[in-house]
C-alpha cells in the first residue's frame, strides 16, 4: 500500500495548522484509516499537546534520524484510536537538526504502511517549511479571512507551485465568523477563494470549543455537537474524495426561521 | 445556618493541639490536607495553646481553602490565636471536652500530634437540632460519644468500622501511621492504588538504557552536584553526570538528565531523568512533583492523564515528594524517606 502524504502549511503562524492536523488526522483515523501525524515544528512542538500525548513521548523524530531508536519505537499511539500515531518533534533542538532528504526518507517509509501521513509544518518559509514539504505530494494551505494571513498563504501557494512533487494544493479557511462577514467586517469565503484561486477543502467556523479542546488535549472532532468538529469531519470526507456540501454557517434570522432550524436539527438527530 | 448544616453533614476535626511550633503545624496540616477524603469538607481545627498571628492563621486558612475545603471553626486555648481568628472572621468554638480528652487518650496519636476524625454522618443527622448553633455542634459531637464511647484505640477503630467500606478504602488504617511514620504514603501502599488514581504509570519501553550502560547501585553522595539557580524553560536541557540541584521551577518542555539524583526546589513540570548512567538508587525530588515524565535509570513513567496540568501551575502550596525505584516500579513518597 502506498499512502498519501499531505503537508499542512500556512506561512503565517497562529492560523490553526496544528489544530487542523490534529483534527483531520483524528477524523481520518476514526473512519478506519491508518494515519501518522508528523510534527516538524522542532523546538516549538505543540501537536503532542493537542492530542494529549505529551507524557507518552520517549523518542522524537531527531532520535530516529540520529539513529538512537527505530522509527517504529518513536511512533506514539493515540490514547483512543490505535489507527492514529504521532511522530513527535524534538523540543530541545531546532530546525537545523534535520534536513529535507531525511524527512523525505521518513515519509517514504511511513507511507508504505499507512493510508495517510499528515505533516504539520512550522510557520515561516525557511528550512522548517522546506523540510516539511519535502516528502509530501499534496498540500493543504490553512488561512484565516484576514489580509495578513491571505498574503502569507499566497506566498506559500507560490512556493508550493515550484515543487514538482506536489500535485494538489487545497485551501482550508479557518476561523470564519459568519456574522462579521454579513456586516462586511470580514472577507467572505468567495473573496478569499477569489484571491487565492485554489480549490476549497473546508470552511471551519470560529468556535470557542477549540480553546477548551486544546487545553484538554482532546481534538474537537471527537465532540459530536461542536460545529467546528463537524466541519473538520467534512474536510476529512472531502480528502477521501466524497462530495460533501459546505456547512451553512448562516445563523437564521427571525423567530420563525430559528424554530424551523431547531426542528431541522432535531430531525437530523433522530 | 447553611454552614452549620454542612459541618454536621460534611466535616472533619483535625486535632493539632500537641504541635508546638508553626512550621511543624503547617507541615503536618499540609500532609493531612493532601488526603483525598478531606477535599470539599468543612474542617474543625483544634489548635491547642499555640500562638498564631493573624498572617499565620491567614496562610493556614489559604492552605485549607486551596484544597477546596473550608474552616468551619477553630478550637484554641491561646488568646493570641483567638484574636487573630476574630479579626479574620473565623468562628471560634470549644469542642466537647470529654470528646477531646478521649481522642488524646490514645497516646501514640497524641505524641504524633495528628488525628483525623471522620464525623459519622448518620449519627450526626440523628442528633437533635436546637436553636442555639453553638450548642448544636457540641451536642452533635456528644451524640457520637454517647453512641460510641471512645476510650481506647480500639474504640476509635470501632468508629471507623461503622463507616462504609468504600469510604474506608482511601483511609489509611491507624496502625499504618506508626509503620510509615505518618505522611509517608507510597503509591504502592494503598493511597493511590489503581491505574486510575496513581500519579505515574510505567511506560512499556523495553530496555532504554544505551548500549554499554549497566544497572548499578552506586552511592550518589560521593559524586559532584551541579547547582543551578534559575528557572528552566521549555526546550532547555541540562545534562550532567553527577547530581543536579535546581533552585527554581522546571517548566513543561524542559529536560533534566542527571547521572545521580535530581532535586528541584520549585515546581518540576518537565522531564526528569535521574540515574541516566543506570544507577537504580537515584531519586527525583521536588517541592511540587508535576513532571510530565519521570525516568529513573531504565524505567520510564508517564504522568497519569487524569492529572491534566497543561501549563505550569503556580501555587503557594507545596507538597514535597520524592520518586524512587521500589520493586521494579517508580513510587512516590510524600516525605523524604530516611531508612
Amino acid at each position: 500500500m502506498t499512502g498519501r502524504v499531505i503537508v499542512i502549511t500556512s506561512g503565517k503562524g497562529g492560523v490553526g495548522k496544528t489544530t487542523t492536523s490534529a483534527n483531520i488526522g483524528t477524523a481520518l483515523a476514526k473512519s478506519g484509516f491508518k494515519v501518522v501525524l508528523i510534527d516538524t515544528d522542532l523546538g516549538l512542538r505543540n501537536l503532542d499537546l493537542l492530542l494529549g500525548l505529551e507524557n507518552r513521548i520517549v523518542y522524537t523524530i531527531v532520535d530516529v534520524i540520529e539513529e538512537r531508536c527505530k522509527l517504529k519505537q518513536a511512533l506514539v499511539k493515540d490514547k483512543k484510536n490505535p489507527n492514529l500515531q504521532l511522530l513527535a518533534a524534538a523540543q530541545t533542538r531546532d530546525k537545523t537538526a534535520v534536513n529535507a532528504e531525511q524527512l523525505k526518507e521518513i515519509c517514504d517509509i511511513l507511507k508504505e504502511e499507512n493510508d495517510f501521513v499528515l505533516v504539520d509544518c512550522p510557520a515561516g518559509i525557511e528550512q522548517g517549511f522546506q523540510n516539511a514539504v519535502a516528502g509530501a505530494s499534496e498540500a493543504i494551505v490553512v488561512t484565516t479571512p484576514e489580509m495578513s494571513a491571505i498574503r502569507d498563504a499566497d506566498r506559500i501557494i507560490g512556493l508550493l507551485a515550484t515543487k514538482e512533487e506536489i500535485t494538489s494544493v487545497k485551501l482550508l479557511l479557518n476561523r470564519v465568523r459568519p456574522n462579521l462577514i454579513k456586516s462586511n467586517e470580514m472577507m467572505s469565503v468567495d473573496d478569499v477563494v477569489g484571491i487565492l484561486e485554489i480549490p476549497l477543502v473546508g470552511i471551519i467556523p470560529e468556535d470557542t470549543g477549540i480553546i477548551t479542546s486544546t487545553n484538554k488535549g482532546e481534538p474537537i472532532v471527537n465532540d459530536e455537537n461542536a460545529l467546528a468538529g463537524k466541519a473538520y469531519r467534512n474536510v476529512a470526507e472531502r480528502i477521501l474524495g466524497e462530495e460533501v456540501p459546505f456547512l451553512d454557517l448562516d445563523e437564521p434570522k427571525g423567530f420563525m426561521a430559528k424554530i424551523k432550524n431547531a426542528i431541522a436539527k432535531l430531525k437530523v438527530k433522530v | 445556618m447553611l454552614m452549620e448544616k454542612s459541618v454536621v453533614e460534611n466535616g472533619f476535626i483535625i486535632d493539632l493541639s500537641n504541635i508546638k511550633n508553626t512550621s511543624q503545624l503547617v507541615f503536618e496540616l499540609s500532609s493531612i490536607m493532601e488526603h483525598p477524603e478531606v477535599k470539599g469538607k468543612n474542617i474543625c481545627l483544634k489548635l491547642g495553646s499555640l500562638d498564631l498571628k493573624q498572617s499565620q492563621l491567614l496562610s493556614i486558612k489559604a492552605l485549607i481553602e486551596s484544597m477546596n475545603a473550608s474552616i468551619a471553626f477553630i478550637d484554641t486555648k491561646s488568646e493570641q490565636t483567638e484574636a487573630s481568628a476574630v479579626s479574620l472572621g473565623i468562628m471560634i468554638k470549644e469542642l466537647s471536652e470529654e470528646l477531646a480528652a478521649d481522642i488524646s487518650a490514645d497516646s501514640e496519636h497524641a505524641e504524633q500530634g495528628q488525628f483525623v476524625q471522620e464525623v459519622v454522618e448518620e449519627k450526626l443527622e440523628a442528633a437533635e437540632t436546637t436553636e442555639n448553633e453553638e450548642n448544636k455542634v457540641v451536642e452533635v459531637y456528644a451524640g457520637v460519644e454517647v453512641d460510641h464511647p471512645i476510650e481506647t484505640t480500639e474504640g476509635i477503630e470501632d468508629i471507623y468500622d461503622e463507616v462504609s467500606a468504600e469510604e474506608l478504602s482511601e483511609v489509611i488504617p491507624s496502625e499504618e501511621y506508626e509503620k510509615t511514620n505518618f505522611g509517608i504514603l507510597a503509591a504502592s501502599e494503598g493511597l493511590l492504588p489503581t491505574e486510575e488514581t496513581s500519579k505515574y504509570i510505567l511506560l512499556d519501553t523495553g530496555n532504554v538504557l544505551p548500549e554499554g550502560v549497566e544497572e548499578n547501585s552506586l552511592n550518589n553522595e560521593s559524586v559532584s552536584t551541579l547547582y543551578i539557580n534559575q528557572t528552566l524553560r521549555s526546550g532547555q536541557t541540562i545534562n550532567y553526570e553527577g547530581n543536579i540541584l535546581i533552585i527554581g521551577d522546571a517548566h513543561p518542555g524542559s529536560e533534566i538528565i542527571a547521572g545521580g539524583d535530581i532535586t528541584v526546589w520549585g515546581i518540576l513540570g518537565g522531564i526528569a531523568h535521574a540515574g541516566s548512567n543506570g544507577n537504580i538508587t537515584s531519586k527525583v525530588r521536588a517541592l511540587k512533583l508535576n513532571a510530565i515524565q519521570l525516568r529513573i535509570a531504565g524505567l520510564y513513567a508517564r504522568r497519569n492523564d487524569t492529572l491534566n496540568v497543561p501549563y505550569v501551575q503556580k501555587t503557594n502550596e507545596f507538597t514535597p515528594e520524592e520518586a524512587l525505584i521500589e520493586d521494579g516500579k517508580i513510587v512516590i513518597y510524600k516525605k523524604l524517606r530516611r531508612d
